[in-house]
């Protein structure tokens, strides 16, 4: 197909270095049915203004690196194409974080978050099969016991849920729908021992206390995680860690 | 990152939640059946009068029916509706401290109380 159809994206720039407040500017780029909003940045970068930033690195959806808004809803750019929108298209960097130029987010706070809840497997104690004599064994797992936490294991740290969560955008402290949603995949898991550990972090008002079941995140999961259900298992499991508290000294 | 404080927000999101089933269950079939099917005459005459009414819910049973009609249609959707205002005061930044939270699970407590004082003063 032929690229003669042109389409308007207005683009918040923003350079720390030279510009008091953000600012919008205006490209016209050529597209047909196949031109996602990234192929549509990268057309601007490389063909009207090298200047723009952005960030992108896979263009296949998993490596999590193009969210962006837009017209208001953050999404990736590599899963967005401009054939969904009749009129002009308004990208802005991720909402509910800093900017530090142009469409590129400042993801501290995020991987903050993903890191206060220790998003690994942890043992407490080496397998009896793990003595000097034997190799290390493999920690088999059922197929049902990978059921339970495999729909909430394919986050691609993204960020989108946090830009869509209202209750993250009051209060920058909540742990977040991606953080509590690998913290519920892990404390599923059957390999996993390290539980114990992750609660506190949970338990706090700003973990799992936090979300009060907007849903948006669940909406805007390019991977469809669904991780609003997965932060209202963890509310299930931070009460009954609540009740079980209560009888231990 | 050291420890957080543990949140008491597991308490109220069990009376939430608990309140959330009686809203969706209870007080449906509660107004289906003395607001809409009575009035209307589709259930037999007399069915609900005061003193047959009055037997089910404070005399048989010790008075159990009558305490947990009072539980499950007043006083958990209290806790549930209150829960919901609270968060929403916090949602449209009208308060996030304690003062919201103190007015509404204490206007929740005290309005069960009463429900549930007149149950008691219905036993007699």
């Amino acid at each position: 197909m032929e690229k003669t159809v042109e389409k308007t994206l207005v683009i918040q720039r923003y350079n720390p270095e030279h510009d008091q407040t953000p600012s919008q500017q205006s490209y016209q780029v050529p597209f047909d049915n196949s031109t996602s909003v990234l192929d549509a940045l990268l057309y601007i970068q490389q063909s009207l203004d090298p200047s723009l930033a952005f960030r992108w690195s896979c263009r296949m959806a998993i490596c999590g690196s193009c969210s962006v808004m837009v017209n208001g809803i953050p999404k990736l750019g590599c899963k967005t194409f401009l054939r969904e929108y009749s009129g002009d298209l308004l990208l802005e960097p991720l909402a509910h974080f800093a900017t530090e130029k142009d469409l590129v987010s400042d993801m501290t706070l995020f991987l903050q978050h993903l890191q206060a809840v220790k998003p690994y497997l942890i043992r407490q104690e080496q397998s009896a099969a793990t003595t000097p004599a034997s190799k290390p064994q493999p920690h088999k797992q059922t197929p049902k016991q990978l059921a339970k936490y495999r729909k909430f294991s394919s986050c691609i740290n993204c960020g989108l849920c946090y830009a869509a969560c209202p209750q993250f955008g009051l209060n920058p402290e909540f742990l977040g729908p991606a953080a509590l949603t690998l913290a519920q995949r892990y404390n599923l898991d059957s390999r996993d021992q390290g539980k114990a550990e992750r609660m506190p972090q949970l338990n706090g008002k700003n973990g799992v206390w936090g979300c009060t079941f907007v849903g948006f995140c669940s909406d805007v999961c390019p991977k469809h995680l669904d991780p609003a259900a997965a932060v209202n298992q963890g509310k299930v499991a931070s009460a009954t860690d609540f009740v079980i508290g209560l009888f231990k000294p | 990152m050291n420890q957080p404080k543990r949140s008491d927000e597991p308490i109220w999101w069990a009376l939430f939640s608990a309140g959330g089933v009686c809203f969706a269950v209870v007080v449906p079939g509660l107004l289906l059946t003395v607001a809409l099917l009575y009035p209307l005459g589709l259930l037999p005459e007399n069915t609900l009068n005061y003193q047959q009414v009055q037997q089910w819910l404070l005399k048989d049973w010790w008075g159990l029916a009558g305490l947990a009609l009072a539980g499950a249609a007043i006083c958990l959707p209290l806790f549930h509706a209150m829960h919901r205002i609270h968060h929403g005061l916090h949602d449209l930044k009208l308060s996030s401290g304690l003062m919201g939270k103190v007015i509404c699970y204490s206007s929740a407590s005290l309005l069960s109380a009463l429900a549930l004082y007149f149950w008691w003063q219905g036993l007699g």
